[in-house]
């Protein structure tokens, strides 16, 4: 029995004590994935994994408090479950989670860079070591390694860390460690060099929120700091000091918290690389609290807690 | 600003308001107050025509704006009267201005009381809270063009005495012998010698004549709701009852987009609706 | 008109940069991942081989404006007086929009019947849309998401553009659509056009037939009001929505905005930017009563003012170009042909109970 077919057994099991079970499905072309909400029984059918399904579905849990929500999920979607386990912003007992091995996600912006505009695909095989695309009438073979997600290539956690029924059998990390060396890269470059790739970046900002409202751990929403007139931090002027102090905000937030599932920066539809701010304090909270967010339903996020005496603090050593 | 004083400054540029200077303000209540305001000469006050129900933006520059009815009728033009209820941003800066202050003028938007279809019919106000402000230019209107309607009745209610505004005319409404005027508060208070009990059911009491009458009704959500039920059981039908609707509202000249329900932009096609034009609108108030 | 012209793909830049020396010119660049509108300057880049992630919307309807400034000053005669004046800010620059396709310059047709009205003239937009030229150029190739030909569009589509290229193999065929842009003509660059003007007109013909049969629409103005208070429907399509504003922002044809103040000490700025309808801000009341508290009541007024509202009140016109931005850039591909063409086939479940 494949993984689906298991996936799918389980789901329709599960369905009727379940006011929903939030999955994938094709998109409105053989490239998109698009989240798919199972209601009846015949929903389940549609319902797709692999390579294409890049949104966590983590995603919409406090948006459906009081609801009994069934969620598929990969590994990473898993921990944003866990991370807002922990925050006590979801109550457990209303969420089934179901699992499955994950071998990793396509970058659709590295896809692009590999084969140009994807406007024009008409057919996606997806094998797990290849990706074979139609585009525009020509066939195109592309590595599956060469279009991951680079959460994906670093993935320590493939397998849901939490899970209520499981497809599959477990598969083995990619990596074991997350050596940061994208960040240690970047800030490698000279104080300037760093200045003008953000200024670049965040001048084509739309301000559309796509990446605060993809984000799984961001639960302000309606109340954000973005449009306040109090605090009126922000003005609507679009310009980059604005834009890029939101990013600030956003990733000081989420420090800590952040899972680092991606959907902020796959959901820039201007493709800003803005993980990357979330990325450095991720490494800072690893260096300082050794915590990784979204792994343990039973651990403190360290913002969260206080300690007369941190580990790896030197108060008053400066 | 204003260059040709007959000119609307709305006509160049609908968003650039004229600037008017408070010469009085009155604090009705604990959370309304009532700003005089007259716009930049005396010859630009005379020619600032508006009907009964037209709105305008009031600005603090540096806070924003906000629509509120201008509730002097055009037939007393000393000034422009705005009453404002603190609920926002804008509001709270309103209530900290006093006279002599500027203030940022947009006006007049939207339409306004039929009052030329309302002409040899009686008239039936039913005002609650802020609600009552907008009936306020109407009624003045009307009682400024007595001969041309029948009967007029005010049913204006509030949660308290403390609670009632425009307290400084309202000895003279009850006075009057050409019009019939009912104040009614939600619970019992100390010296309170008027009705005591919600607005519908005052209203039920009260029993006005549906034949040749028009209601004309504004307040909050909740009240709205029970006074068109009332209205009903006493025969009045949805193309006799005349309101007043609120929005958000940005730019008040149909442009910015959010205030519509439906195909209706509330700043333009509103704020007035008879009960049978809403009918006909989708229900998202 | 004037007859059509060619230029060459070598002499693209030169013309670009002779265009460049008159009048500010917007042409599409690769910037990081996206391919935006900018400023072009001599010899740089231009990419017109990729659609534009963002269409040149912000050309005539920048994502922020000042409407105006503002100064209060304290009267010397009366210290505790303060007068304010205020200093209206229109500032259009000529502008030429380089090598947007059809749908993005159509876009500010839509916006045309709401900012010049019969009663409220925008000046703002109005002096900014006089002053620019769109020197579009025709797609020969639909993307999954395009539907302009369903919308009352083509891919050849000249309607809201100045010059019209086609793309042939070894130059563009550039042909005149209005005044302005035949004035664009005169340069030493361009070939004469007459001959190959035929086969351009053909390949633009082909590119609508290649779309195959374009969907009908019309209904949707009725049936989507007869919905309204179906929200069972709307919670349902609207499910996956996260409710950003990435749709509203990069489609051509939205028009909506905020207004807010901007105060520095005793000087400040009144800020027109976009605004965007997903958002719960947008209708939020002072009371904190909310007419579209859901993202299924904001999806209804969205797809309800593009393919009900806005045709309602303005000849049948949809109030979309069928770019296909809102599908393809949606973080979770929401996808508005699906919407309405569910909302025009939606039975209500008491029609589905009789019928059995």
């Amino acid at each position: 029995m494949t993984i689906l077919t298991q996936l799918k057994e389980q789901i329709a099991a599960q369905l009727p004590k379940l006011d929903m079970v939030i999955g994938w499905e094709r998109g409105y072309d053989a490239l998109h994935a698009t989240p798919l909400f199972i209601r009846a029984a015949e929903d389940v059918e549609r319902l797709q994994i692999g390579p294409l399904a890049v949104h966590n579905t983590a995603t919409y849990l406090t948006g459906l408090k009081n609801k009994k929500v069934g969620l598929v999920v990969k590994g990473c979607d898993s921990r944003a479950v866990i991370q807002l386990q922990q925050e006590g912003l979801i109550n457990r007992e209303n969420v089934v989670v179901f699992g499955f091995p994950c071998d990793g996600v396509v970058d659709l912006t590295k896809l692009r860079r590999e084969v140009g505009d994807l406007g024009r695909v008409t057919e996606v095989d997806a094998s797990p070591t290849e990706l074979r695309l139609n585009l525009d009438g020509q066939e195109r073979n592309v590595a599956l390694a060469d279009v991951l997600a680079d959460k994906c290539t670093r993935c320590r956690f493939p397998n849901a860390l939490v899970h209520d029924h499981f497809a599959g059998t477990p598969r083995e990390a990619h990596a074991v460690d997350d050596d940061y060396a994208d960040v240690l890269a970047f800030e490698s470059q000279p104080l300037e060099a760093r200045f003008e790739h953000w200024q670049q970046e965040m001048s084509r900002c739309i301000r559309c929120y796509a990446c605060r409202n993809a984000c799984p751990m961001c639960v302000c929403r309606d109340h954000c700091v973005a449009q306040s007139r109090d605090p009126h931090w922000m003005t609507q002027d679009d310009a980059v000091r604005e834009k890029w102090l939101f990013q600030v905000i956003h990733a000081m937030h989420l420090a800590g918290r952040c899972v680092e599932c991606g959907e902020c920066q796959r959901a820039c539809p201007v493709d800003i690389p803005i993980l990357a701010l979330k990325r450095k304090l991720n490494k800072e909270i690893k260096e300082v609290f050794n915590h990784d967010a979204g792994v343990d339903p039973n651990a403190i996020p360290p913002l969260l807690s206080f300690q007369v005496e941190e580990e790896n603090i030197n108060e008053r050593g400066w | 600003m204003t260059e040709n004083p007959k000119q609307s400054p709305l006509t160049a540029n609908p968003y650039l308001p004229e600037i008017g200077t408070i010469i009085e303000t009155i604090q009705e209540t604990h959370n309304i107050k009532t700003f005089r305001i007259v716009l930049g000469s005396e010859e630009r006050m005379q020619n600032f025509h508006y009907e009964p129900g037209q709105v305008g933006q009031l600005s603090v520059f540096g806070i924003g704006e906000s629509t509120f009815v201008i509730n002097s009728p055009p037939t007393r033009k000393e000034y422009l009267q705005f009453s404002v209820m603190r609920a926002g941003e804008v509001t709270t800066k309103l209530h900290s201005l006093s006279k002599g202050d500027r203030i940022g003028v947009r006006a007049p938007l939207g339409n306004h009381f039929p009052y030329e279809s309302m002409k040899g019919k009686d008239v039936v106000f039913i005002g609650g809270g802020i609600g009552m402000a907008p009936l306020r230019t109407l009624l003045l209107f009307m009682l400024d063009n007595r001969e041309d309607y029948g009967k007029i009745s005010v049913l204006y209610g509030a949660r308290s005495p403390q609670d009632m505004a425009f307290s400084y005319e309202l000895p003279e409404w009850l006075e009057r012998k050409d019009m019939e005027t009912v104040l009614t508060i939600d619970r019992e208070a100390e010296g309170w010698e008027h009705k005591v009990g919600l607005i519908p059911n005052v209203l039920l009491e009260m029993a006005p004549k549906p034949k040749k009458a028009v209601a004309v009704t504004c307040g909050p959500p909740i009240m709205i709701k029970f006074t068109l039920q009332a209205l009903k059981k006493l025969g009045f039908k949805d193309d006799q009852i005349v309101t007043t609707l609120e929005k958000r509202m940005k730019c008040g000249v149909g442009i910015c987009g959010r205030c519509n329900i439906g195909t209706k932009y509330v700043c333009v096609d509103g704020p007035v609706f008879t009960y049978e034009q809403l009918r006909e609108l989708p229900n998202e108030l | 008109m004037a007859e059509a012209k060619f230029i060459a793909n070598d002499k693209l830049t030169a013309w670009l940069d002779e265009l460049s020396a008159t009048m500010r010119v917007l042409a599409p660049a690769r910037q990081g991942d996206a391919v935006v509108f900018v400023p072009y300057v001599a010899g740089q880049n231009v990419e017109l081989g990729q659609e534009a992630t963002a269409p040149p919307k912000s050309t005539v309807f920048p994502a922020s404006e000042d409407l105006l400034r503002y100064d209060y000053r304290k009267n010397p005669e009366n210290l505790g007086q303060v007068d304010v004046e205020l200093f209206p800010t229109i500032t259009p620059e000529p502008t030429l929009v380089f090598g947007s396709r059809p749908c993005g310059a159509r876009g500010f047709l839509i916006f045309d019947r709401v900012y010049d009205g019969a009663k409220y003239k925008d000046p703002y937009y109005l002096a900014r849309r006089e002053a620019t030229l769109f020197a579009t150029i025709a797609c020969l190739k639909a993307e999954n998401a395009c539907f302009c030909h369903s919308v009352g569009s083509a891919p050849g589509d000249a309607a809201g553009s100045d010059l019209l290229l086609t793309p042939m193999d070894d130059g563009y065929v550039v042909e005149a659509v209005s005044k302005k842009g035949e004035a664009l003509l005169g340069s030493s660059l361009f070939t004469a056009g007459k001959k190959k003007a035929g086969q351009a007109k053909k390949l633009r013909e082909q590119a609508l037939k290649d779309m195959g049969e374009p969907q009908d629409f019309g209904p949707a103005k009725d049936k989507l009001l007869a919905l309204f208070d179906d929200m069972g429907f709307w919670e349902d399509v609207s499910a996956k929505c996260i409710s950003c504003g990435a749709c509203t922002y990069l489609c051509p044809t939205c028009y909506c905005f905020n207004i807010t103040d901007e105060n520095a000490g005793l000087t400040g700025r009144r800020v027109r930017s976009w605004d965007n309808c997903m958002s719960f801000q947008f209708t939020l009341e002072a009371s904190g009563h909310n007419p579209r508290p859901t993202k299924a009541h904001r999806l209804k007024n969205r797809v309800g003012h593009k393919f009900s509202y806005y045709p309602a009140l303005h000849e049948g016109i949809i109030a979309c170009c069928g770019c296909g931005r809102c599908i393809k850039s949606c973080p979770v591909s929401v996808d508005i042909r699906e919407i309405v063409t569910k909302a025009m086939a939606h039975q209500p479940p008491a029609v589905e109970e009789a019928a059995k």
